[in-house]
């Protein structure tokens, strides 16, 4: 079956895409609030020096998070 | 938590309250310092170690008002302890800390991420300021905002500011002033309107706790499970409501989020003309090297370094002069008065003690003058992003390697320094086993035990053996550290959410009245917080000392001056000897002989045993009480200065020379100087840290908890290691 979404833990640096959902309702509600929403594009800067945190832009706000955050949100293909 | 009655009307009884509320990064602080300058304090929540600063303002009127500073929320379905505090005040017309007036701050160069609190906060129909803060860095960039608009639409005033060069500042007090002065009552529609679900919850909760704003009665549905100020019966009514309604709280949060976003997004576009795109090319370039796999951790630690090399060395500059200044006042005082108790009480008591408190002061300055730097400039958050999974492993955060490092300097200003970790737990883990990391007062200690027992010789022709037993020592802390902090996690081990999920902000100059307010204020909780409880041990340890049971002291007085005329020593002699007899015959001494069964096992004799009392008030006295108990003279004695080369070893021969009553055997054996070693590395041997802690904590609970558990490792610790050696 082909999947029909990646994450965040999927883009290359300097990738980015739109997301669309979260799967974790408690992050879900983090993010939202700081502005992270369905529709923000999600570019991936870079990993951090020792793994597994994510330096990334969200429309502009610079973000760090961890791998399994990272992992729980939806993009497009 | 206290419940105060809101007094609403009757004037002047309640002082008028004002909350400063914004989003992380949004520049908040420095608007508060702005409005409060001085007149600023820092304390705590009640029950909940979440910080508030407190501060007073004038109105243009003359009226003052307290202004609270909450921590940085994003909204008001908190996913931290920070925010869960804006949350509870919110939902409790009650609390104490309930504000008549808001002031809500918002980042103008970010204001479409900025409001979705405000909004929130809108709807629970408080008079309200929203402050579009960093007006200058938006005219810089070309962006105009057209606040008449904002404030006809959200019907609130709204003033454009800077809170780093204060324009505006009187406009905002005088539309606070204004919101107090008509205390006309808030007619404004609801800025989100409940889904049908929505509605029917909040309406079963306003009449079941008799709420009054229908969205306060909203949130309190989605936290009654946690609000502190709730009653069980409440609670339960609550949840009843949201089982019959079939409620799913946190999908309704998020959808309320996202509505009210796509109801503010447009007012903020229409109001706001952004230049298409300025996208700050200097963070990322910054970032490219600062955030570096490798050259981002190689930056770390050359400015922990520095920081290091600022508490360790810089501040001993005017810690010398701190100790010299107390002394010579303690000779001052010794000269000028008679000789008896009250005036060693006023010496040895009560100006050691307060110099034991000063002492800290350069070190706590320094350490907080560059932190705050480095939080103001936006650095924190990367060494946050940075170290996240390594620290985390051992229950701690990214921020929690600056209080290790800097603990191995001092534990006191490395434990403040914790303030900046906003998860409780985290925060917690790193307090507690900051001490383990050997801080320079052991220094002394190791030096005079390390010369006793380790020969000095050659490992390999390159290494000296002592210096590397010294090196083994700091690793033997930091290493325990990092054990205790992995232990605390499994032990603690709460299903709290934790997220890193940070903002990094866009880099700037520091604010330099931030930073000096910020280092005055730590300065000032310092000497007021733990410096209280360290003048008191001070002065009880100087009294443990000072007097014994019955006329004790008196008698062994007589017998030394006996004894000494009959060896005919002179004046210094003699007064030593004296001195000797009576801190043996003291409440200390007796402790010492009756806790001797106890430190036996350890390979300590009843001296040692006065001296770990003794050096309860800070490590480095433990030599200077083993020099009074060995007899030596003054001078030799002075070996806490580093360069006292010469006492040390004098210092030494002495211990040598010692031999346990009973069996005639030495004292310092290689397996006792070691077992003594390993103690010090590990016991939590020094009042202060312990004061501080509390200070931090906010109860002797985990102040309690630390000295037992350190206490009890060390012993284990130390007896293992005289079994192994002896």
């Amino acid at each position: 079956m082909q999947r029909r979404y990646r994450t965040i833990k999927d883009l290359k640096i300097n990738e980015s895409a739109k997301a669309i959902a979260f799967e974790d309702s408690n992050l879900a509600c983090k993010l939202t609030s700081m502005g992270v929403l369905p529709g923000t594009r999600i570019e991936m800067i870079r990993t951090s020096p020792f793994g597994s945190a994510y330096y990334v832009k969200a429309d502009g706000v610079r973000l760090a998070l961890r791998e399994e955050e990272a992992a729980s949100i939806l993009l497009e293909i | 938590m206290a419940h105060l009655k809101f007094m609403h009307g009757d004037g002047d009884s309640h002082p008028l309250k004002i909350a400063l509320i914004g989003n992380p990064n949004s520049g908040k602080s420095t608007v508060f310092n702005q409005l409060t300058g001085l007149r600023q304090r820092t304390g705590n929540f009640p029950g909940v170690t979440v910080e508030v600063k407190e501060g007073t303002i004038h109105f243009p009127n003359g009226q003052e008002a307290v202004l609270y500073d909450f921590p940085g929320t994003y909204s008001l379905y908190p996913t931290s302890s920070d925010e869960k505090v804006v949350a509870t005040v919110m939902c409790n017309p009650a609390d104490p800390f309930f504000p008549d007036v808001l002031l809500y701050v918002a980042d103008v160069t970010k204001l479409e991420k900025h409001l979705l609190l405000f909004t929130q906060l809108l709807d629970l129909k408080l008079p309200m300021v929203l402050a579009l803060n960093m007006a200058d860095s938006a005219a810089g960039l070309g962006i105009k905002i057209n606040s008449q608009k904002l404030s006809e639409i959200f019907g609130v005033p709204v003033v454009p500011i800077s809170g780093r060069t204060g324009h505006n500042t009187m406009r905002l007090l005088l539309e606070m002033e204004k919101l107090v002065t008509q205390n006309a009552s808030i007619v404004r529609s609801p800025f989100y309107s409940f889904t049908e679900s929505e509605k029917q919850v909040a309406e079963a909760v306003r009449l079941n706790l008799s709420i009054e704003e229908p969205y306060r009665a909203l949130l309190t549905a989605h936290h009654a499970s946690w609000l502190p100020f709730l009653k069980n019966a409440e609670k339960e009514t609550v949840a009843a409501i949201l089982d019959t309604k079939k409620f799913q709280s946190l999908r309704a949060q998020v959808d309320e989020t996202l509505e009210r976003y796509d109801r503010f997004t447009p007012i903020t576009q229409a109001a706001i003309s952004t230049p298409p795109a300025f996208p700050n090319t200097g963070t990322d370039r910054i970032d490219a090297i600062l955030t570096h796999r490798v050259w981002g951790p190689t930056i770390f630690f050359l400015v922990m370094l520095l920081v290091f090399q600022a508490i360790f060395d810089w501040s001993t500059y005017p810690m010398d002069w701190i100790e010299q200044g107390f002394a010579m006042l303690g000779e001052f005082f010794t000269s000028k008065l008679p000789a008896a108790w009250y005036t060693e009480l006023l010496t040895d008591g009560i100006l050691a003690g307060l110099g034991g408190i000063l002492v800290f002061v350069p070190q706590i300055a320094l350490l907080f003058f560059l932190i705050s730097i480095l939080e103001e400039i936006g650095y924190m958050s990367r060494v946050v992003f940075m170290f996240d999974k390594t620290m985390r492993r051992f229950g701690m955060n990214g921020r929690s390697m600056v209080s290790l490092i800097s603990g191995s300097a001092c534990a006191v200003p490395a434990i403040m320094s914790s303030r900046t970790i906003s998860n409780w737990q985290e925060r917690l883990i790193t307090v507690m086993v900051t001490p383990f990391i050997s801080c320079s007062a052991r220094i002394p200690v190791y030096l005079v035990l390390i010369g006793l027992a380790v020969p000095a010789i050659k490992i390999a022709g390159v290494f000296n053996l002592q210096s590397l037993v010294f090196g083994a020592m700091y690793l033997l802390g930091l290493l325990t550290a990092f054990l205790a902090g992995w232990a605390m996690k499994r032990w603690l081990n709460r299903r709290e959410h934790s997220f890193l999920a940070i903002e990094l902000p866009v880099y700037r100059m520091p604010h330099w009245k931030n930073v000096l307010l910020n280092v005055w204020e730590n300065v000032r909780s310092f000497i007021a917080g733990a410096g209280k409880i360290i003048l008191i041990v001070s002065i009880a340890l100087w009294a443990l000392s000072r007097f014994g049971p019955g006329d004790a002291i008196a008698q062994a007085e007589k017998s030394a001056l006996v004894e000494a005329a009959e060896k005919g020593k002179d004046t210094t002699a003699t007064e030593d000897l004296v001195q000797q007899r009576r801190l043996e015959a003291s409440w200390a001494g007796q402790a010492g002989k009756w806790m001797e069964p106890a430190i036996r096992p350890l390979g300590y004799d009843w001296k040692i045993g006065i001296a770990l009392l003794t050096s309860f008030a800070a490590r480095e006295v433990f030599t200077g009480t083993l020099a009074v108990l060995y007899n030596m003279g003054d001078q030799e004695a002075d070996i806490t200065s580093r360069s006292e080369t010469e006492a040390k070893a004098t210092l030494r021969q002495k211990m040598k020379a010692e031999k346990f009553s009973d069996t005639g055997k030495p004292v310092y054996s290689l397996a006792t100087a070691l077992s003594l070693l390993v103690f010090y590395a590990l016991a939590m041997q020094c009042f202060s840290t312990l004061a501080v802690v509390r200070r931090e904590t906010g109860n002797w609970k985990w102040a309690g908890l630390q000295f037992v558990f350190m206490s009890m490792l060390a012993y284990l610790a130390a007896w293992a290691v005289y079994v192994l050696f002896s």
